[in-house]
């Protein structure tokens, strides 16, 4: 079986969700696969800036095809063209616009991929929101799987989404709380689906003891992972954390692990290690009490999979329909929305011991049941099996039509952030309404 | 603080959340999400911008603001006095420029210019974020209001509570018995007074002594004989140094008490399972 994972930015330096999300998919189905990457030159996923040299290069031993973007992202130009699109009434000619201005813009690498599709089974082209995708997606839709890594932002409600996710092969979710978004807001339910995430190389050993030596640290605490950015809920977790606490003085520090992008408050109680090997990462996690994440968006958290490998309960922003469902889902992490539910859930956390050693354990048993590579790996070969079976029937979706050069220009979609409110956002769990397919895609 | 008992394998996160919240509800009294506290708001600020409030058309004024679109910035640069979309008269222009330059320099007229349309720009982007700022001061006003009304609620609850206390601390306080020696708390004055003079330990021994020979008496003889005393008799009684009296109302020896006493001395008569004195 030939593959191709088609992807905005790829290297082994590249931390990014999806990109990481990528690399990682990639070097596990290599096992099973002849697989090739396809990607940009990019580096920088702001200016989409040419930094790698153009062509076939090896990382980790996945051969990596790059290609030139032709210019880079022009900020203000993009977001002149992003305020037309999700906050005023547009034409399908305005979101072809606005994908261009997002960039990368790279034909030469959607040629390639043309060109290159009857030698392939499958592409699988991640980042629905992207240039690649979504030109990849029209160009050979019959080999297409997408893997959207779709946020609740309101790049969902354009409406040239619609027909991408209504013409692939198959889409790869990452949780049950994005596939009902993009069920609700692209009617695609007819498009074979998964929900199957990511696994994580969590190490066999990882010693707490050590980390606390290394870094000096003494007391209990709470961990956060990732970038320190006011997008991730950042600002809001050190309002939250300091009143914390000054009502509970004796009670957890804060580490944080991750380059800041923010000021960060000087507090005796709240250190900042910078960016950390893996290998570090992982026994701080083990070192600690439990994880907090308190980011608004997220397709899949993958620091919250890791530390429900490693035993760690999760303390998630519930106002994050994915995170929220994945605590409800694992039974292994509470929620909050504002300070009395976050004092209230980290001091239960903290304090009451066999709560936290069951949610802990839960967390362990989830994560075995639903993200191990083998599961992973398993849910993505189905797919193509699934797949190669409604090839032999003959069975085609055929690509939607954008319609004429008149009717992309007539201002007939409405602003994507108003279309975004209408789609129905909630943690699915077992038991309601929106949770029907639950199991028979878990 | 929230306290849960963890007791089966199976963890039903949203029933802890659900506990959780029930528990700020009952400890903030009404729990106000964040879009009611906006709601509230919203209403405050209508309130605070009223004609009978501060000003009679300040929030007229700032939606006007908002809603009609400002005019445009002009931004004047050194060329934008000689602009023209016609391209022979731009060649004139440009070609008579130095000519004008004898008659008057328009450079100071430039610079004025270009700079009030700095301060335009800059006076645009300002207008929001005073908006943005009032709206925010009556946003955490409310919060305020509404925490302050809570406290008061919180402060009424805990001084009946501390009543509460107050009371029960001096009914504890009439049923308790002393060792001999220790220094019994202080008694208010009584308004009527107890005229009979302080016992001295010689006289309190004596009493006791009779009260032994004269052994149990029956029930009838106890009530009358406690009844005329009450609890400040009692505790009269027991403060001047007397022995402690058994359940039946025999006198037993100090170094047979319970290990109930506390280290000032006290001992509790009897106390049911939670605390309170019983009457048994």
């Amino acid at each position: 079986m030939k593959l191709a994972v088609a992807v905005q930015r790829y290297g082994a330096d590249i931390n990014g969700g999806a990109e990481l999300h990528a690399r990682y998919i990639a070097e596990r189905l290599a096992r099973h696969a002849e697989v090739e990457v396809v990607t940009t030159c990019a580096r920088d996923y702001v200016t989409w800036r040419n930094e790698r040299p153009e062509g076939v290069d090896q990382v980790n031993g996945i051969p990596v095809r790059r290609f030139p973007v032709t210019h880079e992202r022009d900020p203000n130009h993009f977001g002149r063209q992003s305020r037309r699109v999700f906050d005023q009434p547009h034409s399908i000619a305005d979101e072809i616009a606005w994908l261009e201005s997002e960039g990368p813009a790279s034909p030469a690498m959607i040629d390639y991929l043309e060109r290159s599709a009857s030698k392939l089974d499958f592409i699988l082209l991640f980042s629905y929101r992207y240039y690649h995708a979504w030109h990849g997606a029209r160009r050979v839709p019959a080999k297409a799987l997408l893997v959207p890594t779709a946020e609740r932002d309101p790049a969902i409600g354009l409406g040239i989404f619609g027909a991408t996710f209504r013409s692939v092969r198959a889409v790869m979710y990452n949780s049950h709380e994005e596939r009902a978004m993009i069920q609700a807001a692209t009617r695609n339910e007819e498009v074979p689906g998964v929900v199957v995430g990511i696994g994580s190389e969590i190490p066999a050993r990882t010693d707490g003891e050590r980390f606390r030596r290394k870094h000096n640290v003494r007391k209990p605490f709470a961990i956060y992972v990732g970038r320190i950015d006011e997008n991730k809920g950042c600002k809001e977790l050190f309002d939250f954390f300091l009143r914390y606490a000054n009502t509970f003085p004796r009670g957890l520090d804060l580490v944080l692990i991750g380059s800041a992008i923010m000021p960060i408050p000087q507090h005796p109680r709240i250190h900042h290690l910078g960016f950390l090997p893996d290998e570090d990462k992982f026994d701080a996690i083990a070192a600690s009490d439990l994880l907090i994440m308190p980011s608004y968006f997220e397709s899949l958290s993958m620091v919250a999979l890791e530390a429900w490998a490693l035993g760690r309960p999760v303390l998630a922003n519930g106002r994050c329909d994915v995170l929220k469902g994945q605590c409800i889902r694992s039974a292994a992490g509470l929620y909050y929305e504002r300070y009395e539910e976050f004092a209230e859930t980290l001091y239960a956390l903290e304090s009451n011991g066999p709560l936290h050693a069951r949610l802990g354990r839960n967390g362990r048993d989830y994560f075995t049941q639903h993200y191990t590579w083998p599961v992973i790996e398993r849910k993505y070969l189905d797919m193509f099996d699934q797949l190669k079976r409604e090839d032999a029937s003959g069975a085609r979706r055929p690509v939607e039509s954008l319609g004429g050069w008149l009717a992309r220009r007539q201002r007939h979609q409405r602003p994507a952030a108003e279309v975004l409110t209408t789609i129905p956002s909630n943690a699915v769990v077992p038991g309601s309404g929106a949770a029907e397919n639950l199991s028979r895609s878990a | 603080m929230t306290d849960f008992s963890i007791r089966s394998d199976n963890v039903d996160v949203e029933q802890i959340m659900r506990q959780i919240r029930a528990r700020i509800r009952e400890k903030r009294g009404v729990d106000y999400t964040e879009e009611e506290i906006r709601e509230l708001a919203n209403v405050k600020l209508e309130k605070f911008l009223d004609p009978r409030g501060v000003r009679s058309d300040l929030l007229e004024q700032f939606r006007r603001k908002r809603e009609a679109s400002l005019p445009p910035n002009f931004k004047f640069e050194d060329t934008t006095l000689f602009e023209t979309h016609r391209g022979l008269l731009a060649f004139i222009r440009r070609l008579l420029r130095p000519v004008l330059k004898l008659f008057f320099n328009p450079n100071p007229l430039i610079d004025a210019l270009h700079i009030q349309s700095k301060l335009n720009a800059q006076q645009a982007a300002l207008e929001p974020l005073y908006y943005e700022v009032i709206h925010n001061l009556v946003l955490e006003t409310t919060r305020l209001g509404i925490d302050v009304k809570n406290l008061k609620m919180r402060v009424e609850s805990m001084s009946s509570r501390l009543d509460f206390d107050e009371r029960r601390a001096r009914a504890l306080e009439g049923v308790v018995q002393y060792r001999p020696g220790a220094v019994p708390p202080l008694q208010p004055p009584s308004g009527g007074g107890d005229s009979r003079a302080p016992e001295s330990p010689e006289q309190s021994e004596r009493r006791n002594r009779r009260r032994r020979r004269r052994g149990r008496r029956r029930p009838e003889e106890r009530t009358g004989g406690r009844s005329g005393q009450g609890a400040q008799g009692a505790q009269g009684a027991l403060g001047a140094g007397g022995t402690p009296m058994s359940e039946g109302g025999e006198a037993e020896p100090i170094g047979e008490q319970s290990d109930d006493r506390d280290d000032r001395g006290l001992t509790p008569v009897h106390r049911d399972t939670d605390g309170e004195p019983s009457e048994s």
